[in-house]
């Protein structure tokens, strides 16, 4: 009878597991056919109706890009004194300043960068966008533009999509402008004696032509699929009012395992290129 | 009279969602151009879903959908001479016409414009003033729209309908929930457009519109026609699709 019991346990368990990998394959697949839908959408309708959707990117890189940036240079700013100031001070205890360049590079430029950038995007302006969408689903606004011949994802999706994504990008080498800068100034503070030139010379010796693709395709892609991710849970499914929140907090999770997989595959990537 | 009608359904069912139990079967309806119909039904009979697909914006579950005789699929409407012809067709929602909350009053009549003319919403706005004149919405212009009454809203719905100059018209119940001085404006305001009203460039706007009081209509020139057990069927008169 326990066997019995402890069997039925085991096979509730692997349903219930399988459903949710199942459903988490089929919300890839669906955010996959949203995201081509929204690239074609992008190349179809380039450059059409540019009275309306121009404004639009230019009021997302506004909120997303210009209107983040004290909030950016604030993380730059404690990126640098925490993690370029610790690292100079303690670089020099040992004698080691020869490594701070490579060791700014790989942590920054390569990694926190574009990752804090995204975080900060999605976190001020990824789960507005959900709400936005979906209460805009909820109230029929989205059948109100299909009835006026306006595409809903031109409108609605493309403006949000490129705005956030360029802001991303912008955030991120702002942020380690701001980084690069507040490291130095604290390791002056703290008595570290590294002139600028040779901390400048020590980051450009540690840089390779790749880094800088590197950083622009990153921090592309965190804007790009956070964006994504943001309009398909606020607008591809029919969403009731009380769902939106749900929306939301699936937004955040669904794109920072999102950041995580593409840091994966850009490591990956650079291992391939930089070897 | 053109020979071919505006809008036409052939043997459709009607959805919410192709893959659910149609809410109505076999309509076959030929809404002629000049025509003024009126559709009456109980709450909850589909005469919206009805509305809407006759707009285009569901699918039909099975059965045509032609507008002007072209055939209406979803693939048919993303090509370029099935977007052009969707602007011939306008759609006014029911309660409070799901206006964009966000614009302003102006600027919901002057989007659609500014959309498919390819001009600037400031030029957009100036273009459309005649309309907002028309409807009475001079006023609260500026005001966002989804901050005015539900009243205003529904003006402002069909004002942003009109502003691209279509040639039909479906509204899902425009009068529904409107206290009489406001139903009475909008029947006197649907006939004149029926006829031609200079706003809407004086042409005459075949009009389709739903409605919970048949009565209101009676004696303004209509057709009439009821969803009544899951069927459309045509009605000699309000009293009759009251019944």
């Amino acid at each position: 009878m326990a066997v019995v019991t402890v069997v039925r346990w085991f096979d509730a368990l692997a349903r219930r597991l399988g459903r949710r990998w199942l459903d988490r394959v089929e919300t890839v697949r669906q955010i996959g056919a949203f995201t081509l839908i929204t690239l074609g959408v992008t190349v179809t309708k380039f450059g059409s109706a540019p009275q309306v959707v121009r404004p639009l990117i230019r009021q997302q890189i506004v909120r997303s890009g210009i209107r983040l940036l004290p909030t950016v240079a604030f993380i730059g700013v404690a990126l640098g004194l925490l993690i370029i100031g610790q690292t100079l001070r303690l670089l020099h205890q040992v004698g080691q300043q020869e490594l701070v360049g490579s060791l700014i590079v790989t942590v920054l430029v390569r990694e926190l960068s574009p990752l804090s950038a995204a975080l900060v995007v999605l976190a001020r302006v990824g789960t507005p966008t959900v709400v936005e969408l979906g209460t805009a689903r909820a109230l029929g606004e989205v059948e109100a533009l299909e009835a006026l011949g306006i595409d809903p994802i031109h409108y609605l999706v493309v403006p949000r999509v490129l705005g956030i994504t360029v802001a991303v990008f912008a955030l991120s080498v702002y942020l380690l402008v701001f980084a690069l800068v507040s490291g130095w100034l604290v390791s002056v503070a703290a008595n570290v004696a590294l002139p600028l030139s040779s901390y400048m010379a020590q980051i450009a010796g540690a840089l390779r032509w790749q880094d800088f693709p590197l950083l622009a395709g990153k921090s592309l892609a965190f804007g790009a699929t956070g964006a994504l991710i943001a309009c398909y849970q606020g607008l591809a499914r029919p969403l009731r009012l009380e769902e939106v929140p749900r929306a939301a907090t699936r937004t955040v999770a669904e794109s920072v395992v999102s950041f995580l997989v593409l840091d994966i595959a850009f490591l990956a990537l650079q291992l391939l290129t930089f070897a | 009279m053109s020979a071919v009608p505006a809008i036409e359904l052939r043997e459709a069912d009607i959805a919410k969602d192709p893959a659910t139990t149609p809410i109505l079967s076999g309509v076959s309806w030929k809404v002629r151009v000049g025509e003024f119909w009126v559709l009456t039904g109980a709450h909850g009979s589909g005469k919206s879903i009805l509305l809407e697909t006759m707009a285009g914006v569901r699918p039909c579950a099975s059965g045509d959908l032609c507008w002007f005789g072209f055939p209406v699929t979803t693939r048919s409407l993303s090509s370029s001479e099935g977007a052009a012809l969707r602007r011939r067709i306008g759609l006014v929602f029911e309660g409070g016409g799901r206006v964009f909350g966000e614009l302003t009053v102006a600027g919901n009549l002057a989007l659609p414009l500014s959309y498919h003319e390819g001009i600037a919403m400031e030029e957009a706005v100036k273009r459309t003033a005649p309309l907002r004149t028309a409807l009475t919405l001079d006023r609260i212009a500026d005001l966002p729209a989804g901050r005015i009454g539900r009243a205003w809203m529904q003006r402002v719905a069909l004002g942003r309908a009109l502003a691209l100059g279509p040639e039909v018209l479906l509204l899902d119940n425009p009068v529904g929930g409107l206290d009489p001085r406001n139903a009475g404006w909008w029947r006197t305001f649907l006939q004149a457009l029926s006829k031609g009203h200079p706003a809407a460039g004086g042409r005459p706007i075949t009009l389709v519109l739903s409605s919970d009081d048949a009565r209101l209509w009676d004696g303004a020139g209509c057709q009439f026609g009821e969803v009544r057990d899951r069927r459309w069927v045509p009605s000699p008169s309000a009293a009759g699709a009251g019944d």
